[in-house]
């Protein structure tokens, strides 16, 4: 395998809130490697925007408590200030969920997407709109020329998404995190959007992490998948493995949870029992056994670690660990 | 699109400056008594001299007449004349314009200046020492009134340090009546009434853009801007900044005719012959067409600040769109 471009090592990020501290993300690790697209699921709360803030370094108020983030053999942990804004927007772009509140109202959009060319590449004004221009019109925007002059409250959401993906691939960055970038969208413009991340990922190689709480978009468009549950990995690996056979309850329950094309079995849709916990006060043990349909007496006193399970994946279970196949119920 | 909007508001504003006139006028009236703007009511007079001078003054006509009078002269571009000297009331507002101007622009303009980094630095630290000290003293600034630290100020820069035979600044005037008139002598009497003025303006302004621009940095286009590279100081004060002051600038459209009112505490506290202390002294004399006119003033410049305002917001901000 080749050398990963990012890699996460037992990250920490807290919150400090009236109730005590929030640990938002709780020891994550994971591996990106260069041009692939990883997806990062999990429901809404569990730290997956936390743990993409917190490589941008920008988790703010949150603070990193320990961890490393090494990307290109550094770690962005340690990186000061001014180190980290070389890396963002030059080196890693992040694109968010809303595109209607995202983009500033004020500026013209063609200066908005050439603003990291300014500032990164120190090109004119002119140069980084001609730049800018020309991107605006690879990620589909017609007419870009004439668009560039348009304020952001002149485009339609998804055309919005389309600029700040212009925006994050301006300079090439290797690597393009993309949070839930068309949970705000229409359904048919989610699929032109996630067409373009994939057609972006192949025209430039550009690494993806894509944080999405849609199994059905991470199926399109990852070959491996990362399962988050209260800040925690529970499981990870080749996505068609984690979909033929998940090997953590969670991940198990979130498929069940969605309508699947390939219905050769026609169990009816079921959604999680239970609310995400309290990430201020974890249930003791496996964080997901109140809501575990397979607990075991162990899973409520000790925490289960992140380990190999079957050839490809890794998962969080005491129960899979032990070898069970999780079926029915 | 633009013209029609215009003059649509300036329609309206007839309406109001009808309004405010009669408005002023009625007042006079009704609290004037047997006052005859002028003179002062010695008893050699006898009630037919008085009378005779009512009726050269139309007064003795009911306010309505007096009124439409007064209203065909301004549609003729003449504000009349001074009950009392005589003069043109143009030529009494012409004269003290440009003294009020020196006063308020000075204020508003060292107002913005120390309120938007005092409200940014708010925002920026809001919950911290240094913002409950800011906090604590821009609302002293609007809760103290303005004679009091005036007179407060004249006490200290003024009274104390001149009997202490230390160098003290100048209390009353715009300029020395002896060998005065140049710039420092003009600076020096400014200084006391542009600082009581202008803190007035600083603790507004500054409580202001600290709300707005606590919003704005808490808005999702600030985050990309972090995530794009920027240092602190450009997503702050260029993407943070440039939305924040959006509102800032109705608020400034709204103390335009602050420039001729709302330093009329400030002008009689330190005798500045500006028009907020023409219009105080007029009044108090009934001097009828010399308040009307000045109020007339004031009131166009309110419209017309609303206005400016209005179409500034449209500049700054691409969304409004008029219609
Ligand atoms: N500024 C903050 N202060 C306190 N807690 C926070 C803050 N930001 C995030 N959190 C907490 O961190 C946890 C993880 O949040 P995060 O935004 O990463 O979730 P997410 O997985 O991205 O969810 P979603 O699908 O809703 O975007 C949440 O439970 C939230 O309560
Ligand atoms: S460890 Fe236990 S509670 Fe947790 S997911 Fe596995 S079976 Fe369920
Ligand atoms: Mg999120």
């Amino acid at each position: 395998m080749t050398q990963p471009l990012l890699e996460v090592q037992d990250l920490h990020t807290v919150f400090s809130t009236k109730e005590g501290w929030v640990k938002a993300v709780d020891g994550v690790s994971f591996e990106l490697h260069p041009g692939e697209t990883l997806g990062i699921v999990g429901e809404s709360g569990c730290g997956k925007s936390v743990t993409a803030l917190s490589i941008m370094r920008l988790q703010r108020p949150g603070l990193i408590k320990s961890g490393r983030v090494m990307f290109k053999g550094e770690d962005l942990t340690k990186a000061t200030e001014a180190e980290m804004r070389e890396v963002r927007g030059r080196e890693i772009a992040m694109i968010f969920q809303d595109p209607m509140t995202s983009l500033n109202p004020v500026f013209r959009t063609g200066w908005q997407v050439a603003e990291p060319l300014r500032l990164h590449h120190g090109w004119n004004a002119k140069k980084s709109l001609t730049s800018a221009i020309n991107m605006l019109g690879k990620v589909g925007i017609p007419s870009a020329v004439d668009r560039a002059e348009d304020y952001p409250h002149q485009f339609s959401g998804g055309m919005r998404q389309r600029v700040m993906i212009a925006m994050g691939l301006t300079t090439t960055p290797e690597v393009l995190i993309a949070d839930e970038p068309t949970t705000a969208l229409d359904v048919t413009i989610q699929a032109q959007i996630l067409d373009l991340l994939r057609h972006v990922n192949q025209e430039f190689g550009t690494a993806t992490i894509l944080i999405t709480h849609n199994l059905g978009v991470v199926a399109g468009m990852c070959k491996r998948i990362i399962v988050m549950y209260a800040g925690r990995i529970v499981e990870a690996g080749p996505t068609t493995d984690v979909f033929a056979h998940p090997k953590h309850p969670y991940t198990w329950a979130l498929l069940r949870s969605i309508p699947r094309l390939d219905a050769e079995r026609h169990e009816p849709l079921k959604p999680i029992d239970g609310l995400p916990p309290n990430l201020v006060d974890l249930p003791s043990g496996c964080a997901f056994h109140p809501r575990c349909a397979f607990k075991i007496e162990k899973c409520s006193r000790d925490v289960p670690a992140l380990q190999r399970v079957g050839d490809t994946q890794l998962s969080a279970c005491w129960v899979t660990q032990a070898g069970t196949e999780l079926k029915g119920a | 699109m633009l013209a029609k909007y215009v003059a649509r508001r300036f329609l309206a504003s007839l309406v109001v400056v009808l309004g405010v006139t009669l408005i002023t006028l009625v007042l006079m009236d009704r609290t004037r008594g047997t006052y005859v703007p002028g003179i002062d009511l010695n008893p050699a007079l006898r009630p037919e001299d008085i009378a005779r001078l009512r009726a050269d003054l139309g007064l003795d006509r009911p306010f309505y007449i007096w009124y439409l009078t007064w209203i065909w002269g301004v549609v003729h571009g003449d504000f009349g004349r001074s009950m009392i000297d005589g003069s043109t009331v143009m030529s009494h507002i012409l004269d003290r314009l440009p003294n009020t101007l020196e006063l308020t622009g000075t204020a508003i303009l060292i107002g913005i200046v120390i309120a938007i980094p005092v409200g940014v630095i708010g925002a920026l630290r809001h919950g911290s020492k240094a913002d409950h000290t800011l906090t604590v003293v821009s609302v002293a600034g609007f809760a103290v009134p303005q004679f009091w630290m005036g007179l407060i100020l004249i006490l200290i820069f003024s009274v104390t340090l001149e009997q202490h035979g230390l160098p003290w600044l100048p209390s009353s005037g715009a300029y020395s009546a002896v060998n005065g008139g140049d710039f420092i002598d003009r600076v020096e009497h400014l200084i006391l009434p542009a600082t009581v003025l202008s803190f007035f303006y600083m603790s507004t302004w500054s409580r202001f853009i600290r709300s707005s621009m606590l919003e704005v940095l808490s808005q999702d286009y600030i985050r990309t801007a972090r995530a794009k590279g920027m240092s602190e100081r450009r997503v702050v004060y260029l993407h943070g900044l440039r939305n924040a002051l959006i509102p800032l600038v109705t608020l400034i459209g709204l103390e335009l005719p602050g420039l001729v009112s709302g330093g009329l505490v400030v002008e009689v506290v330190f005798g500045w012959p500006g028009i907020g202390k023409l219009a105080f002294e007029r009044a108090l004399q009934y001097d009828y067409t010399t308040v009307m006119g000045v109020t007339f003033f004031a009131t166009m410049l309110v419209i017309a600040g609303n206005l400016l305002a209005d179409l500034l917001y449209g500049v700054l901000d691409p969304r409004i769109r008029y219609s």
